[in-house]
Formats: structure tokens, sequence, C-alpha cells
């Protein structure tokens, strides 16, 4: 059974640009409009990769990012931060909240959009293989 | 003084020496005559200020010679010495104009007397003659400097950067100068002393200065001024000056003499202010040059994926696909063609197209336009237009366009609430208040902090990262502001957000709607 990748994104465009790469590789893709849903979703049927925007309404990228990264059975759960925010921006929101809310590992696969869609199907395969 | 010398007339050696010693001991200077002819010849040589003349003589006798002497100097004093009771020769002196009479013989005292007292006159006279000089002199001082100082305020008022126009009692124009004349279109000529107040001026601004004035009389204020205001001067159809214009009320003893008003034109000071405002929104626009670009991009995101998924569907003969596709790279053309509009529209001056139009039937549109969408999303649209709302003056562009955006906003206000067990509406509401056109827009979404607030109406100012312009409040609020209008906004944090944009529309009567119907 392929794997599953459930994309995170409130903009529709992004969503069937991503949903249609990852079909395009072999994978399953699962599609939440935005960070409460992407947390339900995560839960209910537990996808191999995340692919998370940041800025969303109604629960932001960034706050579901910290809830994977510090929730003990979801911690290892690979994530791809993909948004238009710049990585500094986001690592700078992040330390702000570290400084509150205690340090989480940064993401180790940050694209900023636009990207080719060969170059997310190779993050993707980084992170989860073929 | 000055009358010293003495001529002593007649015929008797022996008086006139007698005399002569007399008069110089007491310090005159006298000459002689031995008559009336004699006389005259001395007269016109040494020019003595005082004759004292016998009457009878030989050759010419002195009631002849005082003739002469007066007819050719009527004020020369002549003393006569007269005989005892020569009553008839003393009527005949008189009548010509003698200055005094001495009897004979002549006694030292008596001629020392009238001699003082003709010495007198002839002082005052000199005073008199000199008074009146001096006079004469000072009158013609004067008249030249009132004319000098009128001409100066005549000057002045005729250089004037201000147009002057002033009104006597009667509401006639007094004083009209070249600023007047240029602003009210006519010339002084035709209107000085010519034309009142209301042949010059609108009805309304007649009728405030004449209360102004009666006001200024009436209360006994007298203080006269009435401070600058600002107005529209509508001297003719569609010549229209903004102007600041002031008021002073005259008055003489407490009596209403007239007023003076005074007008600036500010029609240039109006072109600056806009064109000040212009600059600042180009510069606004300028400086975000990177908010813009990030919306760019995320239009270009959509584009380019949007096409990777119609090449998917090319290629795998995928219907789905390439509708989808296809669907996000026409939603991105859109993005990028309101993102036009609205740069053109913040950027350019724009008068607005004033119309007869039914905002009722705009609340509908827009309504329906966002309705789908709104489903979508799971939020409500209600319109409520009041019934009273009819028909009004107003530009629908600007109705449908303020409306469409704000009500876009309350909808991604409420996408934005993370409380998701609400019922999210938006309503939109349109009602009628006096001239005013009333357009609220409200929703029950996420609300908004002061600080949001504060910032509502900054040059790309957005809190929907790249998905927002920071363009339409901007868009909106310019338009209502050239439509004269105005928004207020209020909003709680977690409750909801009201705008409310109040545009000054006039409703449409009956009698003037049906050739505008027509026209469309």
């Amino acid at each position: 059974m392929s794997k599953k990748v459930l994309v995170v994104d409130d903009d529709p465009d992004v969503r069937s640009f991503v949903v249609t790469v990852l079909e395009e590789n072999g994978y399953t893709p699962l599609v939440a409009c935005d960070g409460v849903e992407g947390k339900e979703m995560i839960q209910a049927d537990r996808p191999d990769l995340v692919i998370l925007d940041v800025l969303m309404p109604r629960g932001s990228g960034i706050r579901l990012y910290r809830h994977l990264k510090t929730e003990e059975t979801l911690k290892d759960l690979p994530v791809i931060m993909f948004t238009g925010i710049a990585l500094r921006s986001f690592l700078k929101s992040q330390k702000a909240l570290e400084e509150f809310q205690g340090e989480v590992p940064k993401p180790d696969i940050y694209l900023e959009k636009p990207v080719e869609p060969e170059e997310l199907a190779k993050a993707v395969q980084a992170k989860i293989g073929e | 003084m000055s009358a010293n010398k003495i001529l002593i007339v007649d015929d008797e050696q022996i008086i006139v020496r007698l005399l002569s010693m007399s008069l110089r001991s007491d310090g005159y200077d006298v000459v002689s005559a031995n008559n009336g002819e004699e006389a005259l010849a001395v007269l016109e040589k040494e020019a003595p200020d005082i004759v004292v003349t016998d009457i009878k003589m030989p050759v010419m006798d002195g009631l002849e010679l005082l003739k002469r002497i007066k007819e050719t100097d009527p004020d020369k004093e002549v003393i006569i010495v007269t005989g005892h009771g020569d009553i008839d020769s003393t009527i005949v002196a008189l009548q010509h104009g003698a200055s005094d009479f001495i009897n004979k013989p002549v006694r030292d005292e008596a001629l020392a007397i009238a001699l003082d007292r003709a010495k007198t006159k002839i002082h005052i006279r000199e005073q008199l003659a000199g008074y009146t000089k001096n006079l004469e002199q000072k009158v013609a001082e004067a008249t030249e400097e009132i004319r000098r100082k009128s001409n100066f305020q005549q000057l002045l008022i005729h250089s004037s950067h201000d147009a002057i126009v002033a009104f006597d009692q009667d509401w006639k124009i007094v004083v009209f100068n070249p600023e007047a004349a240029r602003i009210f279109g006519q010339t002084a000529g035709d209107v000085l002393n010519k034309m009142t107040i209301e042949e010059l001026y609108p009805a309304d601004l007649v009728a405030r200065f004449k209360d102004e004035a009666q006001d200024d009389t009436r209360q006994k204020k007298n203080t006269g001024d009435i401070p600058w205001k600002e107005m529209t001067l509508k001297v003719c159809v569609g010549c229209n000056f903004p102007v600041r214009y002031a008021t002073s009320v005259l008055h003489e003893n407490g009596e209403f003499v007239g007023i003076v008003n005074f007008f600036q034109d500010l029609t240039e000071i109006k072109r600056l202010e806009k064109e000040l405002v212009q600059s600042e929104r180009l510069a606004a626009v300028g400086q975000t040059v990177s908010g813009l670009a990030h919306y760019v991009k995320n239009i270009l995101i959509g584009l380019k994926g949007g096409s990777y998924v119609v090449d998917v569907g090319i290629k795998k003969n995928n219907t789905d696909k390439l509708k989808t596709g296809w669907q996000t790279i026409k939603k991105n053309i859109g993005r990028v063609s309101d993102l036009t509009q609205d740069l053109l529209t913040y950027s350019k001056e724009r008068e607005p197209e004033l119309a007869p139009c039914f905002p009722g039937e705009i609340v509908a549109d827009v309504a329906s336009l966002v309705t789908d969408t709104a489903a979508a999303k799971g939020i409500e649209i209600v319109s409520e237009v009041d019934p009273g709302l009819g028909e009004v003056t107003a530009d629908p562009q600007t109705i449908h366009r303020a409306l469409l955006n704000l009500v876009n906003n309350a909808m991604d206000a409420c996408l934005e609430d993370e409380d998701t067990s609400k019922d999210f509406q938006v309503r939109i509401r349109a009602a009628a208040a006096g001239s005013d056109l009333l357009l609220i827009v409200e929703d029950n979404g996420c609300g908004m902090t002061e600080e949001t607030m504060s910032r509502l109406f900054d040059p790309m100012f957005s809190t929907k990262g790249g998905k927002g312009t920071g363009l339409g409040l901007l868009v909106t609020g310019k338009l209502v502001e050239e439509h004269k209008g105005r928004i207020e906004t209020e909003s709680e944090l977690g409750k909801g957000t009201r705008f409310k944009i109040i545009l000054p529309a006039e409703p449409v009567a009956d009698a003037d709607k049906k050739p505008t119907k027509e026209d469309k």
C-alpha cells in the first residue's frame, strides 16, 4: 500500500497542486484546509508525512508544528514545511515562542513556495522513500 | 508794531509843523502834504500806514482825498480832522469810510488816542490776514493729505489679493476690487453703485450676510468681525470657487452703515492639497512594493501549480485534473486583474460618477456574487434593505466595490475565527438616513484588536499574510472619501466586526427620475 501524505493548506490551489504531485509520484494524498482539521486528521488517519503551510486561518501552521513536535506519539512524524513565508521569518517566530513554550527541533525540510513539482517530490522521497 | 509812518495833510504849515514835531517826539516817522493832490503823490512814494487829513484845503480837499485813497486801498486808515460842528462833512467822511475823527484844534491826546485806535485796527487786520493765509494753506495741505491717503487706500483695495466687496446700508455695492471682478466675472463698472447684493451673490449667501449684519446690529455687539469660513462659491453654472471668506459689519455711531466681504480664492491651495494627497498615496504604493511582490508571488504560485495540474491532466487524459488546474489558472488571472484594478483605483484621482441607482439592487448583486463561495465555507450571507430606501443619486460603482470588499473581508474574518462552533453570518444592510445612504457590513467572525483597528487604512497593511494585497480597505476608503462619505468601524475581539459606510446620496424625487431612466 502506498504511503499516506497529509497536505495542510488553506489555499485550494496549493492543495490541488500538491495532491497532483503526490499522486504522480505514487503516494496517497490526504487534505486538510486548516490547522484544526489537520490536527484531527493526523490523529484519525495516521499519515506517514505532513506537508504543512505556515500561515492559515484557524490554528496556524506554526501552532500545529509545535503540537507535532512536542506530542510524544507524534514527534517522529516527518514534517515538510511548505510555505510562502521565508525560513528566516519562520525561525524568528519559533524563537519568540520558544522563550515561553520551550524549544522544539527545527524543521528539517523547509520549502519556500513556489517550488517545482520535481523538487517537492524529491523532498517527499527523501523523507519517506518511494 | 509796524504802523509807524504817518502822513499829515493840511494847508496850514504851522499845524503841520506842530503835529509833526509832536508825533516825531512820540517816535513816529512823519511825512506831510499841503493838499489832497500832493498827499496822493506822497502816499504813493512813502506808503504811510496812517493818514491824518484836514477837510478844507485848496486843489483837492480832504473828503476827495479820502475817496481816492479808499478807492485804491479800502483798508488804509484815514483820520479826518474836522471843524467844530461840521456835521455834514463828518457824515460824508463816514460814508466814505473814514477811520476816525478828531476836532480842531487838534490836541495831542486826542490825536494819540485816534492813532492808537488806528494802529490797533491795522494790527488786527494784519493778524487776521496772517491767520487767513495760514488757514488756506493748512486746508490745502490737509486736502492733499486726504487725497494721498484716499489714493493709498484705493490702491490697497485695488491691489489686494483678497476679493473685497463692500455694500452700503442699502446693500448697494460700493467697493469691488479687481480680484472680486475676477472671481465674480463682472467688471467694476457694471457693478459699482449699480448692483445690489442680491444681484451679485447666490441667494443663500445673501441671506447669510443679511442675517449676520442684523444680528450684529441688533445685539449691539458691534464687534463687526465674523471669522473666516470656507465654502464653495457658485458664481454661475459650472463655475465654482472654493473660497475662504470673512465679513466685517460696519457701524458708525452704533448705526449699521454697510458690510465688507473678503474672499480668498482657494482653488490653487485645494489643487496643491489634492496633489499632496496624491503623491502621498503614490509614495505609499512605492514603499510597499515588497508587500505587493509577495502577493504577486502568491498569484504566480497559483498559476504555476495550476499549469502543472493541467499538464498532468493532459498527459493522463484526466478531465478532473484539467478542470481543477484550469480553475486555478482562471482564478489567479482574476486576482491579477483585481490587483491591477485596485492599484489603478488607488493611485489615480477619480471623481465619483453620480447617477440615479437603487442601492437595494447593488446589495442583492453583491450578495449573489458571494453566496456560493460563502456557503462552501460555511458562512451565511444575509442581506437586508430598508423598504424606505428607493432610488438615490450616488456612484453605483463605489457602492458595489466598497460592499464587495467589506463582504470579502467579513468572510475572511469568519474563516479566521478559531471558534468553529459559531454559525457564521455576514449581514449586508442598506438604509436611508435623510440624504445619506447607510451601508453596513457586519460579521460575527474573529473581530479585531485595537492595533489592527488603528492600522486598517494604512497602505499595504494586511492581516492575511500573502493572501491580501493590503489594498482592499485602502481602495474602499478612497472611493468613499471621494464620494464625500465616511467609514465607521466597530469591532470586538472574538465577537465580530461592523463596518458602516455613510455616503451622501440624495433620494431621487419621482419627478426627475423619469428622464434619467430614459437616458439609460
